[in-house]
């Protein structure tokens, strides 16, 4: 699967085009380790060296791709990209069997479980802020968190989708997404797990 | 994504295993179609962790039992 989804490049704010693909090879797990890292690395620094607490790192920065090789050949795992410049400007690794749903209203019904979800460092305003760069492109991750959300209406989970939040990325997935935080996950860092009801996924997609 | 392409087959199942194929159907509120590709999924991905190595245990954390689960 290969189509045009919309993004803002942010120098312009004009609307642009990139491509969502799900066809992930390690190659592209190979271009976050290659091209990713390697900035986040240096935000991460320069921060430090500044005597700021590096909190606008992401947290999953060391999340390495490379590892989850194994993991594009299971059917429970779906990988999706988003491509501009010939450049990989956001990844996402989601789950459609082994978690449930924890609301109340829904408890142990099916969902799709968003595992991973990163966009590239040069779309993350504060990361860049601090190198004293302009950041590239908005709405990257909303973007991937939107074909999560069609990929569980396509399973028959009729939207519903769940995640563990970095502390960083709450404002994301609560206030930009308007997703459910439910709670702290003891088993699981004590990470927020956030959740959208078929309601909450079909406001999600009307935006 | 309702892009990949998708094939037909009959399933064959007894009257038993068609009940509980449609109570899951209905406590998980999908369709039978569904339940039986979330079976295949979750069948390969278990049998892939068994075959590097790893085990499959229920816990019960109550009467602290746990017990490993052979898979076929």
């Amino acid at each position: 699967m290969r189509i045009a989804v919309g993004l803002i490049d942010v120098s312009t704010g004009e609307p642009v085009q990139a491509e969502l693909f799900d066809d992930v090879t390690i190659e592209d797990f190979l271009q976050t380790q290659r091209d990713w890292r390697p900035l986040v690395l240096e935000a991460a620094q320069r921060l430090t060296r500044a005597g700021d607490r590096p909190s606008i790192i992401p947290q999953h920065f060391h999340w390495d791709w490379t590892r989850k090789e194994g993991d594009l050949r299971m059917l429970a795992n779906r990988f999706y990209g988003i491509r501009r410049e010939d450049k990989l400007q956001g990844l996402a690794k989601l789950m459609t069997v082994g978690h449930v749903c924890r609301l109340p209203e829904q408890a142990g019904k099916p969902l799709v479980y968003v595992d991973y979800l990163e966009v590239a460092p040069w779309n993350i305003k504060p990361l860049m802020t601090a190198l004293g760069r302009p950041h590239r492109f908005a709405g990257v991750g909303t973007r991937l968190v939107e074909i999560a959300v069609r990929l569980s209406v396509d399973e028959g989970f009729r939207g519903r989708l769940g995640l563990h939040s970095l502390p960083t990325s709450e404002p994301f997935y609560i206030n930009t997404c308007a997703m459910t935080p439910v709670g702290p996950d003891a088993t699981k860092q004590n990470l927020t797990w956030c959740e959208f009801t078929p309601a909450q996924a079909d406001g999600f997609l009307g935006r | 994504m309702a892009d990949q392409a998708k094939r037909t087959m009959t399933l064959n199942l007894t009257d038993a295993e068609m009940r509980v194929l449609e109570q899951l159907s209905a406590q998980k509120d999908l369709s039978k179609t569904a339940v039986i590709r979330q079976a295949i999924r979750l069948y390969q991905l278990v049998d892939a962790r068994i075959t590097r190595g790893e085990k499959l245990f229920f816990e019960d954390e109550d009467k602290k039992a746990k017990s490993e689960l052979m898979v076929l």
